[in-house]
């Protein structure tokens, strides 16, 4: 699938030299990086304006059979976690010298942990939150065990082990801390907010409990999370909704929970169903949100229009927006991210950022 | 399969058939003592024994293919290193101890058989809803399990793929609470470990394979055939097997291989058929009289024939097999031919339909000359030589009321190009039926004719399918109802650059002496399976 290799090189080259440029950068004004992962084992760093990779690192001590899942970035844009190594390890990649800042092992002798998406670090940085679902390896035999959320001291090294598990719902798939530290979400069939601390449920948001007149149950697949640039996690779902006179059908929609002020809002889209996989906020204007999969749309979640819808060139997995509001980023499925206008949904720009494939990787913007 | 729906998610299941790619079932078994030996030296250390045996392989029964998949996993997965005869020897023993009886292994032939055009009818729903969605209702059906131990079974699915619970048909649900709970206790009850037909069948006495074959058959595409076998043992439940074909169609075939007999019924068999490679799913009956199953290309499932012998020679009982043309119109002559074995004695093709003359008598085929009566009723009638009847035996109707294509379920896989994967074709078929007594079509008591020969046309399913030309690249339908899908890989004259994959719909015109129908049955090509385990 790599119908472009000629700037695939020239990329490579550019990420290659661009360890010192990088840090000259941040010295002036902060910049849009997207970060992202590819198989087998690799970070990639691109510069969102100069549609450039500035750095590709190799994860080090990694299985290469999985892609890379889970992927978060600390808010100052110097370290991401991904999840890998048969998603049984989280490592700390500085995105600066690329070297492994942190990791810890989520399996031991005799039990196996994995994580998947659900993985995010505190707003100070200090802390990362990651859902791990435990199998005991017995002698010929398994044994599930409940899953937890284990919190690491993202300072703690190699080797990190957890400062304290809480208890977690099964088939969390999105993590999400408050900006002011007070809530920890994990959207599980409902959002569950949580204490961080604690790991008290202190709230809740339903969702598969979620009860409107004629309307089922809503069914999404969370698994991409850009919650960064709006502060607003957003995910696109289905539900049947049967009227008055007995007719069926499926609808699309977006639901999307403002994590500073815990604020859900939600809309359903009108006309043609469309098969959205994940959804990002304009964070400029908020009532814009944005689904990627073989279409890349734009709605209004205030009026539940859909604006407008393109086709892609391929399936893409992942939107992510730029901090003016003025650019989408689309990601994941193979090695390219494309860009589009999020006035017009016109295509901008194409970006090969790797020789391997994206897959479900998340794809995650900082400023720096 | 074009990607439709927001639901998917990559999951990676073991890649067992590239691993280790043919079943060396062929390999000379070892005996009894050398399989126990392995159990103890190879599988032991990680299932310790029990009260009621080892651990997990004493709390199970599995069919040869069965088995072999799970040995293999316990190679991929456990480490467990085996050489081919080693494996071929565990798996031959497991399956003669820990096997499923005939009627326990019935339902679901279908799968052995590699039969994929049927669609499943699950014996149990919640099964069906909570496990059939990665794989075929039948894997579960083809085993025998204590409660405990279809528990474990789930708690490895979990503890294997974690994603079990995100994917679809897993989130709209409490999937492991369901799974974990209710579903062991009703495959206890569906299919326990503990049964009378297995105990039973331990006690049967074995039957040998070996001896004279009258073989009969149907391979969609060329059409009926029949012909001769010779099975010879070569000691321990292995045999070598010669095979002559003659298809009505005036094509013949010889074929020779090599087989083994597990679990005292399943015929497995390799054969070099014409210049394929044929495998024989075959099942022996309990009394060794009579051999039937399904036959198929190696790597080409789709390609294959139904079989069915039974004992030649002098002291073979007599025995009609087949009936050739299966229908006959009313107020019309033609010749029928009978296939058989020892049959002797007068023809009768039931009521409403005269023998005119015999063309040819020999012991196992007779042509005779028929005519069915003008005002002759519609039905299957039985029809006798001598004292040997086959009750669905000749059809009679006055009209052909409707035709429906075959296969019920028709998917195709493109292949080819220099990948890895070849194409995976559809042969179609068109059969007639009458709408018997009660005048509709599409009842229960509507009269299967057989296979009549059809005019063959493709067209794009749906608008999409149009848009994208489907039926352009999609792959191109044979004069005789072979269906060759397209290229594997991006086809860059295709819109987003797209696959050959595609949505068509195949439509069959027959013309019955002027009377002409027609019907049309969808057709999905999709892309190649890469992960093809022996029971889907
Ligand atoms: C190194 C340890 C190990 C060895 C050796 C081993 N197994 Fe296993 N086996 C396991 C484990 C672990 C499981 C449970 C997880 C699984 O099903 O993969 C298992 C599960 C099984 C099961 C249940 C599978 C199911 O479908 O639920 C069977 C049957 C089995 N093994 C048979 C065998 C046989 C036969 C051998 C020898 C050829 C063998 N094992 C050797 C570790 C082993
Ligand atoms: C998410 C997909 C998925 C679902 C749902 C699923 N399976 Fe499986 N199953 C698998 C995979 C993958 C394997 C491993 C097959 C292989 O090794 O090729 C497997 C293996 C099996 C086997 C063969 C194991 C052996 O070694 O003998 C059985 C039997 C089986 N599953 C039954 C079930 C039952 C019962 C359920 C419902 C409780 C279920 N499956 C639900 C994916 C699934």
């Amino acid at each position: 699938m790599n119908n472009n290799k000629a700037t695939l090189r020239t990329a490579l080259a550019l990420g290659a030299v661009s360890l010192g440029m990088m840090s000259q950068l941040a010295l002036a004004a902060k910049k849009d990086y997207l970060v992202t992962a590819a198989r087998p084992d690799k970070v990639v760093v691109v510069d969102a304006a100069e549609r450039k990779v500035v750095n590709t690192f190799t994860i080090p001590n990694t299985a290469k059979g999985n892609s890379v899942a889970g992927l978060t970035v600390s808010r100052d844009g110097k370290v991401a976690y991904v999840v890998h190594n048969r998603w049984e390890t989280v490592s700390g990649i500085d995105l600066d010298t690329g070297k492994e800042v942190f990791r810890a092992e989520l399996s031991s002798p005799g039990i196996r942990g994995k994580a998947h998406f659900a993985i995010d670090v505190s707003p100070d940085g200090k802390e990362l939150a990651v859902h791990v679902s435990p199998t005991k390896l017995k002698l010929g035999e398994y044994e599930v065990q409940d899953p937890y959320i284990a919190v690491y001291d993202t300072s703690a090294g190699i080797g990190a082990e957890p400062l304290r598990k809480l208890p977690a719902p099964r088939r969390t798939t999105t993590l999400a801390y408050s900006p002011d530290y007070k809530r920890l979400y994990a959207y599980s069939w409902d959002m569950v907010v949580l204490d961080p601390q604690t790991g008290k449920q202190i709230g809740v948001h339903p969702w598969r409990s979620w009860k409107r007149e004629g309307y089922g149950e809503p069914d999404t697949l969370s698994v991409s999370p850009q919650f960064e640039q709006a502060n607003e996690f957003a995910t696109p779902y289905f539900i049947d909704y049967t009227d008055k006179n007995g007719k069926k059908v499926t609808k699309a929609g977006v639901w999307s929970l403002d994590l500073a002020k815990d604020k859900v809002r939600f809309s359903e889209f009108e006309g043609e169903l469309v098969m959205p996989f994940s959804t990002v906020i304009n964070p400029v204007r908020r009532n814009e949100a944005y689904t990627a999969y073989t279409q890349l749309t734009k709605n209004d979640i205030d009026t539940g229009k859909l604006i407008k819808r393109v086709d892609l060139d391929h399936t893409f997995y992942t939107v992510n927006v730029s901090s003016d509001g003025k650019e989408l980023y689309v990601g994941g499925t193979i090695n390219e991210i494309a860009v589009y206008d999020t006035e017009t949904l016109e295509k901008k720009d194409t970006i090969i950022i790797s020789e391997g494939d994206q897959v479900l990787s998340s794809m995650r913007m900082v400023q720096r | 399969m074009r990607a439709h729906s927001a639901s998917v998610i990559p999951l990676r299941p073991l890649l067992l058939s590239m691993a280790i790619s043919a079943v060396p079932f062929l390999a000379q078994a070892d005996t009894k003592g050398a399989a126990e030996a392995l159990l103890n030296s190879k599988c032991q250390t990680c299932h310790l024994p029990t009260d009621k045996g080892l651990n997990r392989i004493d709390e199970s029964r599995r069919t040869p293919e069965g088995w072999d998949m799970t040995i293999v996993r316990m190679m991929v997965s456990h480490g467990v290193e085996l050489t081919p005869e080693e494996r071929q020897t565990l798996v031959k023993y497991l399956a003669d101890t820990r096997g499923l009886a005939p009627e326990e292994s019935a339902a679901h032939r279908y799968l052995l058989e590699r039969d994929f055009t049927l669609i499943e009818q699950p014996k149990d729903q919640l099964v069906a809803d909570t496990c059939a969605r990665c794989h075929s209702y039948g894997r579960t059906g083809l085993q025998r399990r204590t409660e405990e131990d279809w528990r474990k079974l789930v708690h490895y699915h979990v503890g294997q793929y974690p994603v079990i619970e995100i994917q679809q048909g897993g989130r709209d649900r409490d999937w492991w609470e369901i799974a974990s709970g209710e579903v062991p206790k009703r495959l206890d009850k569906l299919y326990g470990l503990d049964s009378e037909a297995w105990r039973k069948w331990l006690q049967h006495e074995s039957v040998s394979a070996a001896g004279q074959w009258r073989v009969v058959g149907h391979r969609p595409g060329w059409g009926a055939y029949e012909g001769q076998a010779t099975i010879s043992s070569n000691g321990d439940d292995h045999y070598s097997i010669k095979l002559t074909l003659n298809y009505a169609n005036g094509k013949q075939e010889t074929a020779e291989g090599k087989a083994v007999l597990y679990t005292g019924y399943e015929w497995r068999a390799t054969v070099k058929q014409g210049d394929m490679n044929v495998r024989q799913v075959f099942t022996l009956s309990p009394d060794g009289q009579t051999l039937s199953g399904r036959w198929y290309q190696a790597g080409i499932d789709a390609i294959g024939g139904r079989f069915e012998a039974v004992r030649d020679g002098k002291e073979a009982p007599a025995r009609l097999l087949a009936v050739e043309p299966s229908y006959i119109k009313a107020g019309t002559t033609q010749q029928v031919t009978l296939y058989g074995s020892n049959l002797s004695g007068d023809v009768s093709l039931g009521e409403g339909v005269e023998v005119l003359k015999v063309v040819e008598r020999g012991t196992g085929k007779l042509v005779v000359e028929a005519r069915a009566a003008a005002g002759a009723k519609d039905g299957v009638r039985a029809v006798k030589v001598g004292d040997s009847q086959l009750d669905k035996g000749l059809a009679l109707y006055q009209k052909l009321d409707y035709i429906s294509i075959e296969p019920d379920q028709a998917m195709a896989r493109i292949g080819g190009n220099g990948g890895a994967m070849p194409k995976i074709p559809v042969q179609f078929e068109s059969v007639g039926y009458a709408n018997g007594p009660d005048g509709k079509p599409g009842t229960a008591d509507d009269i299967r004719l057989g296979y009549f020969p059809a005019k063959w046309t493709l067209d794009n399913l749906n608008a999409y399918a149009a848009q994208l030309k489907d039926a352009e690249y999609s792959g191109r339908l044979q004069e005789d109802g072979l269906f060759i899908p397209g290229d594997a890989g991006p086809n860059p004259k295709r819109k987003f650059g797209t696959n050959n994959a595609g949505e068509l719909k195949v439509t069959a015109v027959v013309d019955d002496a002027g009377h002409k129908v027609e019907a049309s049955k969808p057709l999905v090509v999709t892309v190649q399976r890469w992960n093809d385990p022996s029971i889907r």
